[in-house]
C-alpha cells in the first residue's frame, strides 16, 4: 500500500448480499489520491460488485464507503457522481441513438441542474475540448455518427472518452480493454499511465500483461474478500494468490 | 448553429407561416372552425412528442392535462355567460339544477379571466409534477408508466363525471361566453380564434423545439436511450423526467383551453381514453421523434378522419380504412411520416446532413448495415 498519499477512497468491512448470497464479504480497501489500482481476481470474486457499491448501483448490507472523508452509503447514484466518481461499465454503455458528439456533450456534466441546462444551447467553448477528446480516442471522424453504428472497440473508446469528458476525480474502470486489439490495449495503457496522478483510478482487468504495464499496486479479490495487495512481484510470489487464481505458472501464465 | 438545426428551423417556420395564411384563402366560418380544431389537436401531439418521443415517457394519460386545461377555461368562460340563465345568485345553470346555492370556493377565483388562463396551464403542470414525483422518484419505467398514466386518466375522468354538482357531470360545461382579452373577442367561428390557435401552435412548436435543442433536451434523449447511464454523469434523472412531463402537461393544458374556445364547451370526453390513445396514434403516424411530424400527424389523421366520415362513400368503412393505414405506417414506417421524409430527403440530397435523423457521410461509408429500429 502506498502510505505516503492521503487515502482518497476507503472501504471498510463492506458486505453485499444478493438474496442471501454474499457477493462481497467483508471487503477492506484503501486507495490513495492519484493512485492507479488494479483489481484482479477469478470470476465471481466480487470485483464488479465492489465497483457497483462504490458508484451506488448496489447498496451494501453493511460496512462503510468513504470518499474524500465523506460517507457514500446514503447517497444516490447521481449524488455520488457529483461527488466526483465516474464509472465505465463492463458492457460498454453509451447512448446508441445519439451521435458521438452528443454523447460527449452529455458526459460533459459541469452543470447538472434542469434549468441550468434548459437555457444552454449549441456548442460554445466546450465544443473544442470535446473535439480534442474525440481526437484523443481516434473518433474525430465519427463525431456525427450515431454511437449505435460504432464497432465494439470504438464503443469502448467512446465510453473512455465520456469519462474523460466527465473528468471525475475517481474513475472506476470495469474491463476497459475487453474486445480491444493488442495495439489498442497498448494505447489504453499509455492513456491510463497519463491519467495516473491527476485522477485516482481503480481498474478491474483480466489481461495480466496490461495489469503489469499500468498497475503499481494490485489488489487480488477472492470469494468476496481481499486476498492480497502488493506490487506485481509480491502478488506473483504470494502462495495464496497462486492457489486461488494464478496457477503455478505465475502472473504471466494466467 | 449546425446546418441541420438551421434547416429545421426554416422548415418549421414555413409550416407555421402556411398555417397562419390559411384564413386569407378560406373565410368559410365552418371550415375555419374545423381547421382550428385540427390545429389544437396538433398542439396536443407536440406535447406527447416531447414526453414520449424525446424522453421515452409513454404517457397514455395525456388527455388528463388536456381536459384539466379545457375545464379551467370553461369555468372562466361559464362565469362570464351573460345573462347567467338561472338562479338569483348568478350561479351557472347546472349548479342550480343540482341544488347548489353558493358558488363553490374553487370556482371563486375563476371570476378572474387572468386566473382562469393561468390555471389552465398551472393546474396540469402542478398535477403532472405531483404524479411525476411519485412515478419517477419511485423509478417506475416503461410499460408501467403507461399503465399508471392511463389509470390516472380514468380516475380523473370518473371524478369529473361523478361530481356533477361542480363539474356538470356527463354534460360537461356548456353554454359558454366568448373569450375576450385586450378588447378582442374570440369567436369560435371566426378567423380571430383561428389566429389565436395558429399563434399558440407556433409558440408551442418553437418552445418545444428550443427545449429539444438545449442541452437539457439532449439529456432527455440520453435518458430515453439509457436512463441508468445518465445517472452516473450526475444528472438527477427523476427531475429531468418530471421537467419533461410537466412541460408536456403545460402544452397539453394550453391545447385544452383552446379546444374549449373552439368547441364552445368542455366535456368529460376531452379526458376520455379514446382521445388519449388517439394522441399516441397521431404521434406514431407522424413520427414521435419529430415535433413537427407529430403535429402534422395529428392534423393529417384527424383531417382524414373528418373527411372520410363525412363522405357518403366511406360512411360505413372509414374506421376500417383508418385502421389499415395505421397498420401500414407502424409496419413500414417505424419513425412515422417524419422519418420517411428525412430518409427521402437523404436520398435526394445527401449533403443536407439529414440522413436517418443524424447520420452523415461518414456513416454511409460505414460498412455496418443501417439499423432499423423496432417500433415500440
Amino acid at each position: 500500500m502506498s502510505g505516503d498519499t492521503s487515502s482518497h477512497l476507503v472501504l471498510t468491512d463492506v458486505v453485499v448480499t444478493f438474496n442471501g448470497f454474499q457477493a462481497v464479504n467483508g471487503l477492506h480497501m484503501t486507495v490513495g489520491k492519484g493512485e492507479l489500482r488494479c483489481l484482479i481476481g477469478p470470476n465471481g470474486a466480487g470485483k464488479t460488485t465492489a465497483l457497483d457499491t462504490i458508484c451506488g448501483q448496489t447498496k451494501p448490507a453493511s460496512g462503510k464507503i468513504m470518499f474524500k472523508g465523506k460517507s457514500l452509503n446514503k447517497l444516490e447514484e447521481h449524488q455520488i457522481s457529483r461527488a466526483g466518481i465516474g464509472r465505465k461499465f463492463q458492457v460498454p454503455s453509451v447512448f446508441r441513438e445519439l451521435t458521438v458528439r452528443e454523447n460527449l456533450q452529455v458526459a460533459y456534466c459541469k452543470h447538472t441542474g434542469v434549468l441550468a441546462n434548459a437555457f444552454r444551447f449549441g456548442r460554445g467553448q466546450e465544443a473544442d475540448g470535446l473535439e480534442k477528446l474525440a481526437e484523443l480516442v481516434g473518433l474525430q471522424g465519427q463525431l456525427n455518427t450515431s454511437a449505435g453504428h460504432l464497432s465494439h472497440g470504438q464503443t469502448q473508446w467512446l465510453e473512455i472518452a465520456l469519462l474523460l469528458a466527465q473528468d471525475p476525480e475517481l474513475i472506476l474502470m470495469d474491463e476497459p480493454t475487453a474486445g480491444m486489439t493488442v495495439q489498442e490495449t497498448r494505447k489504453t495503457a499509455d492513456l491510463f499511465n497519463r491519467l495516473k496522478g491527476r485522477h485516482t483510478l481503480i481498474v478491474v482487468e483480466h489481461d495480466m500483461s496490461f495489469v503489469k504495464e499500468i498497475g503499481e499496486v494490485i489488489s487480488v479479490m477472492h470469494q468476496g474478500r481481499m486476498l492480497a495487495e502488493g506490487t506485481a512481484q509480491q502478488i506473483e510470489r504470494n502462495q495464496e494468490v497462486r492457489e486461488a487464481y494464478l496457477g503455478s505458472g505465475g502472473i504471466t501464465g494466467a | 448553429m449546425s446546418r441541420r438545426t438551421a434547416v429545421q428551423i426554416a422548415v418549421y417556420g414555413i409550416v407555421c407561416l402556411a398555417i397562419l395564411l390559411v384564413p386569407t384563402f378560406y373565410d368559410d366560418a365552418f371550415v375555419l372552425n374545423k381547421y382550428s380544431r385540427y390545429l389544437v389537436l396538433g398542439i396536443l401531439a407536440i406535447a406527447l412528442s416531447l414526453s414520449w418521443g424525446y424522453t421515452g415517457i409513454l404517457n397514455l394519460g395525456q388527455a388528463t392535462s388536456f381536459g384539466l386545461g379545457s375545464y379551467c377555461m370553461a369555468m372562466g368562460l361559464k362565469l362570464r355567460t351573460v345573462p347567467v340563465h338561472t338562479g338569483s345568485a348568478g350561479l351557472p345553470d347546472f349548479m342550480v339544477w343540482n341544488n347548489v346555492d353558493k358558488l363553490p370556493w374553487f370556482w371563486e377565483p375563476f371570476n378572474s379571466m387572468t386566473f382562469a388562463i393561468f390555471a389552465g396551464i398551472a393546474v396540469p403542470v402542478i398535477f403532472a409534477v405531483l404524479l411525476g414525483w411519485f412515478i419517477f422518484r419511485g423509478r417506475v419505467t416503461g410499460v408501467y408508466v403507461a399503465i399508471i398514466t392511463l389509470a390516472v386518466l380514468v380516475v380523473v375522468n370518473l371524478l369529473i363525471i361523478d361530481q356533477q354538482r361542480f363539474t356538470g357531470g356527463f354534460n360537461g360545461i356548456t353554454d359558454l361566453a366568448q373569450l375576450e382579452i385586450f378588447g378582442l373577442t374570440f369567436d369560435a367561428y371566426g378567423s380571430s380564434s383561428y389566429y389565436l390557435i395558429a399563434v399558440s401552435l407556433t409558440f408551442s412548436l418553437f418552445f418545444a423545439l428550443a427545449i429539444t435543442k438545449s442541452k437539457a433536451g439532449l439529456i432527455l434523449q440520453a435518458i430515453r436511450d439509457q436512463e441508468n447511464r445518465v445517472r452516473y454523469f450526475g444528472y438527477d434523472v427523476a427531475t429531468f423526467k418530471m421537467f419533461s412531463f410537466a412541460v408536456s402537461a403545460g402544452i397539453a393544458g394550453l391545447a385544452g383551453m383552446l379546444y374549449t374556445i373552439v368547441m364552445e364547451f368542455a366535456s368529460p370526453t376531452f379526458l376520455g381514453v379514446p382521445l388519449s390513445l388517439a394522441i399516441v396514434i397521431w404521434c406514431a403516424v407522424g413520427g414521435r421523434q419529430s415535433l413537427l411530424g407529430a403535429m402534422l400527424g395529428a392534423i393529417v389523421v384527424t383531417g382524414m378522419q373528418g373527411a372520410l366520415s363525412e363522405s357518403e362513400t366511406f360512411l360505413d368503412t372509414w374506421t376500417l380504412i383508418m385502421g389499415f393505414l395505421f397498420v401500414v405506417v407502424v409496419l413500414f414506417l417505424p419513425k412515422g411520416l417524419a422519418g420517411a421524409a428525412e430518409m427521402l430527403l437523404d436520398r435526394i440530397w445527401p449533403s443536407a446532413g439529414n440522413g436517418n435523423g443524424r447520420a452523415n457521410k461518414s456513416t454511409s461509408r460505414n460498412t455496418l448495415p443501417r439499423k432499423t429500429e423496432p417500433a415500440e
